[in-house]
């Protein structure tokens, strides 16, 4: 699309400011099944996104049709919904921040230009590799994914900022059986450095939980002591990352609200917003509305000590976006729940009657995100007096989320980012409630 | 047209010429329209326009799948060109002419999103707003959204399949927020439809699902912790169908069938449910929410008995998990968008018919959850453990409907339910909702009549009796 005759037609047309967030997405994905490449996908799409302020009130129309034929759709549409718009939410179209940290690392040309039979080789490899770990492995499917982003976000007041990132995960998932039980494994590593795939990590990673796991049964009803793993615990965190957004506080659906400046966790407990992290293609020096990203404590040390801001909810507070404004709402870069100074084993040598829980299941529809409550389908292991008794499954963990940040009494070392960006160290909580059999 | 025959016939040409012996184009063009609105004033007005075409080759199991935005016959050849080299072989499959199939008559649309003013799509939002809040004090902010979608596709191949699909969504939800003494709780209700416009405008009762879900918010904010523990559970007719959708619906998609990833696998004949389950997944249904006239290989949508009188009768099957179980494709195969390769999935699926009543059911139990409302769940088909989240629940005691609870889980295995419910009576409704997997996000009807669950795990916070 021409975007010079976009922002000229916009002025014609009575837009008093426009800004487009254009983003080209390239992807590979590759799958292989016993052996055999079973999937093989590529991809290439272009989208733009475009406000527009008219009347004080802002529109908004997303577009993967980018020939000049739809302008003048494009911008009627965005003036007839302003003219719907009656929301008291102030529009604003930024003009740009002074300094925007430089990101050197989230765009590795390396990795997009690594031969692709050679990804198709490793991701053989690892096929094997499971395949030859252990008699009871039925089902194995490996999978690589890689994915390039470059975003434009340019406006009327002069922002002019670009972006490019790339990553991918390797992984995999594994049936096994020992002719009373099948269980399952799963697990990925994400990184946009090839070197990070080691085979016999990503495998055990993998294979040990779903093997340890065999002949799972639930424990009996009661409270136990709680070991979250560094993957379990991230799961949770995200399904609960909404509550730091002052647009949820403001509509009065986070249960943070009015919690600013008071304790929320125990002292052990410091959470993050690192849009700068390593490695991570979600990284950005920009929010989507073009302000800086910061690096920001959300919790430290048990106290609440900032929201997430975007540019609106800002305004209504009185005070700076946090560069936070993602996708039209508010949303964290990076969460990160920092790392303590136990091991995980010495945590789980501290437990009298305890669940080790390595997976939690449904926390799209387990979390209840206004209240706090949530009721998750576990599994793990059971911990008596230091050590690893049985394997758990099929069992309910269930509490409150500002409870649970509360009674948490020893934090791990071992942080691990999980797929969807959340990073996490194994926790140890002092009691929740488990429903089993 | 999407695009001109000639060049979708020249795309799957180029995708054969490596020795693969399948090739497919799928076109879509889609918009879309969100609004949402806020304590009754409209704060999101957010419009989507895309256009995409989809390419999919394959040589026995194998697949591969690629797609672009592009319009252009260079892209779009070069696209088909990159994914052919995955192939090398001799031996080449001769293409069919395309012939196409007559348009569905089925799920005819009288008002399309496209053809509704704004401000009639603002008013329906304004009249849920008003029935929502005014519901009682409790209720502290109510959010609407209403969704429409409009999409038209068109899928050939090599083998001469070639259908053309007009496909309309329209819902609106209402989710409302009781607070009280520093107490939170929501509640949310709606409805959707294949139809589409006239379904808001003249048959959809707005109000009173406005209402609901401020009752619902209201109920659980006074509801106490559910107990925890192993109960008999009478979960309710329409949502509650999500228990078959998550539990055992999953786990009959040839997704996971054909990779010998299923609890079900050689389970064909065998009685895999009690006596009284029939199960049915049905994409002919007249405008239903998971309806379509094709599937999104091309073939005929069917009705499909899953289930009879506890004897596993059908998978879901597309394409090319058919070649790999050596069975016929049951016209199942689903993708969100252009973005997804299709494979097999859910249409509109519900447990049918019994012959006792809610009544007869509720009195017959002792002690219990009755679980009313249903929120989502999920499942592991390798194994077949299931979770879902009760919305609004209540405790039965001595055969009657007795305090509200709030928080449960019900977690259990797919395999071992069926075979444990032990009453269903003859309530039989459908729900929307929106189904997430391996191909996308997807509209899928759940639905089910009040039916019983002899013992089943409750995942509660207080400490069971």
């Amino acid at each position: 699309m021409n975007l010079d005759k976009l922002f000229k037609r916009a002025k014609e047309k009575g837009i008093q400011d426009l800004e487009i967030f254009a983003s080209d997405r390239n992807s590979l994905s590759i799958d292989i099944f016993n052996g055999e490449v079973d999937k093989y996908e590529i991809a290439d799409t272009n989208a733009l996104t475009i406000k527009g302020i008219y009347n004080n009130k802002m529109g908004h129309f997303r577009t993967e049709v980018l020939d000049d034929s739809v302008i003048d759709e494009i911008l009627d549409t965005i003036i007839a919904s302003a003219k719907e718009i009656d929301s008291l939410d102030d529009a604003i179209i930024y003009e740009g921040d002074e300094h925007y940290e430089d990101l050197q690392d989230i765009y590795n040309e390396e990795l997009f230009n690594l031969d692709v039979q050679k990804k198709i080789n490793h991701l053989l490899a690892l096929d094997k590799y499971l395949h030859e770990y252990d008699k009871r492995v039925s089902v194995v499917e490996t999978m690589y994914s890689e994915n390039t982003n470059a975003v434009i976000l340019k406006n009327s007041k002069g922002i002019n900022l670009s972006n490019k990132a790339n990553s991918a995960y390797i992984g995999g998932n594994v049936i096994v059986k020992d002719g009373v039980d099948q269980r399952v494994g799963f697990d990925v590593v994400i990184s946009n450095d090839f070197n990070d795939f080691d085979i016999e990590t990503i495998g055990k990673e993998i294979i040990d939980d779903a093997l340890a796991s065999l002949g799972a049964k639930p424990v009996p009803s009661d409270n136990y002591e709680i070991v979250f793993s560094n993957g379990a615990i991230a799961t949770l965190l995200s399904a609960f990352q909404g509550i730091f957004s002052a647009d949820a506080v403001q509509k009065g659906l986070s249960l943070l609200k009015g919690k600013l400046g008071e304790v929320v966790g125990s002292e052990l407990v410091s959470i993050v917003d690192d849009p700068f992290m390593k490695k991570s293609s979600r990284s950005r020096s920009f929010d989507d509305e073009g302000v800086a990203t910061a690096y920001k404590e959300l919790v430290g040390k048990g106290v609440l000590k900032t929201f997430l801001h975007n540019l609106v909810t800002a305004k209504k507070d009185g005070v700076k976006s946090t560069g936070n404004g993602f996708g039209g709402n508010v949303g964290a870069v990076n969460l990160k729940l920092e790392a303590g100074n136990s091991t995980l084993d010495e945590i789980l040598a501290s437990c009298q009657k305890g669940i080790y829980i390595t997976n939690v299941q449904g926390a799209h529809a387990g979390v209840n995100a206004v209240s706090g409550d949530f009721s998750l389908q576990s599994s793990g292991y059971y911990i008596e007096d230091g050590k690893k008794v049985k394997p758990v499954a099929l069992i309910t963990v269930a509490g409150n989320f500002l409870e649970m940040l509360k009674d948490i009494t020893m934090v791990a070392n071992d942080l691990k980012m999980s797929y969807y960006g959340v990073t996490s160290p194994s926790i140890k909580v002092k009691s929740m409630t488990v429903s089993g059999s | 047209m999407l695009l001109e025959q000639k060049l979708i016939e020249q795309i799957l040409d180029t995708a054969l010429e490596t020795g693969a012996d399948f090739s497919e184009v799928y076109i879509e063009d889609h918009q879309s329209s969100v609004l949402q609105s806020v304590s009754g004033r409209l704060e999101k007005s957010n419009n989507t326009k895309s256009f995409g075409v989809g390419v999919r080759i394959a040589k026995k199991f194998q697949s591969v799948y690629g797609y672009t935005n592009s319009k252009n016959p260079e892209d779009l050849i070069k696209l088909a060109k990159d994914l052919s080299k995955s192939f090398n072989d001799e031996s080449l499959t001769k293409r069919t002419p395309l012939m196409e199939l007559e348009v569905g008559k089925k799920h005819h649309v009288k008002i399309k999103p496209s053809e509704v003013a704004l401000q009639d799509k603002v008013k329906l939002l304004k009249t849920a707003y008003k029935h929502a809040s005014e519901f009682d004090e409790v209720i502290k902010q109510v959010i609407c959204y209403l969704v429409d979608d409009e999409k038209e596709v068109l899928i050939a191949n090599s083998e001469g399949r070639f259908v053309t699909e007009t496909r309309v969504k329209v819902r609106l939800m209402v989710s409302s927020v009781a607070a009280d003494k520093g107490m939170m709780q929501t509640g949310s209700a709606g409805d959707g439809s294949g139809k589409g416009y006239e379904f808001l405008f003249e048959e959809m009762d707005i109000p009173a699902h406005a209402k609901e879900a401020s009752k619902v918010a209201k109920t659980m904010l006074y509801a106490d912790d559910c107990p925890s523990g192993v109960m008999p559970v009478v979960i309710h007719n329409a949502f509650g169908g999500v228990i078959f959708h998550e539990a055992c619906g999953h786990s009959l998609e040839a997704t996971s069938v054909a990779k010998n990833a299923s609890v079900f696998c050689d389970k064909l004949g065998t009685k895999v449910a009690s006596d009284i389950v029939n199960a049915i997944d049905d994409g002919t249904i007249e405008n239903a929410w998971g309806s379509a006239n094709f599937d999104d290989e091309g073939y005929p949508q069917q009705r499909r008995v899953l289930i009879e009188n506890g004897i596993l009768k059908s998978y879901m099957i597309d394409k090319i998990n058919a070649r790999r179980m050596k069975m016929e494709p049951t016209g199942s195969s689903r993708r969100q968008n252009y973005k997804f390769s299709p494979t097999s999935r859910m249409s509109n699926t519900f447990i049918d018919n019994g012959t006792s009543t809610i009544e007869e059911i509720i009195a017959n139990t002792k002690y219990g959850l009755f679980a009313k409302k249903l929120g989502g769940g999920s499942v592991n088909p390798g194994n077949g453990d299931f979770n879902f989240s009760v919305m609004e629940g209540y405790m039965i005691r001595d055969g009657k409907i007795a305090e509200p609870v709030k928080g449960a889980a019900l977690v259990g295995n797919g395999a071992e339910i069926l075979h444990k419910i032990d009453m269903i009576a003859n309530n039989l409704d459908r729900q929307r909702g929106m189904c997430g997997s391996a191909s996308g996000s997807i509209p899928a009807d759940v639905g089910q009549p009040t039916l019983r669950v002899k013992e089943i795990t409750v995942g509660g916070r207080k400490k069971g009796a």
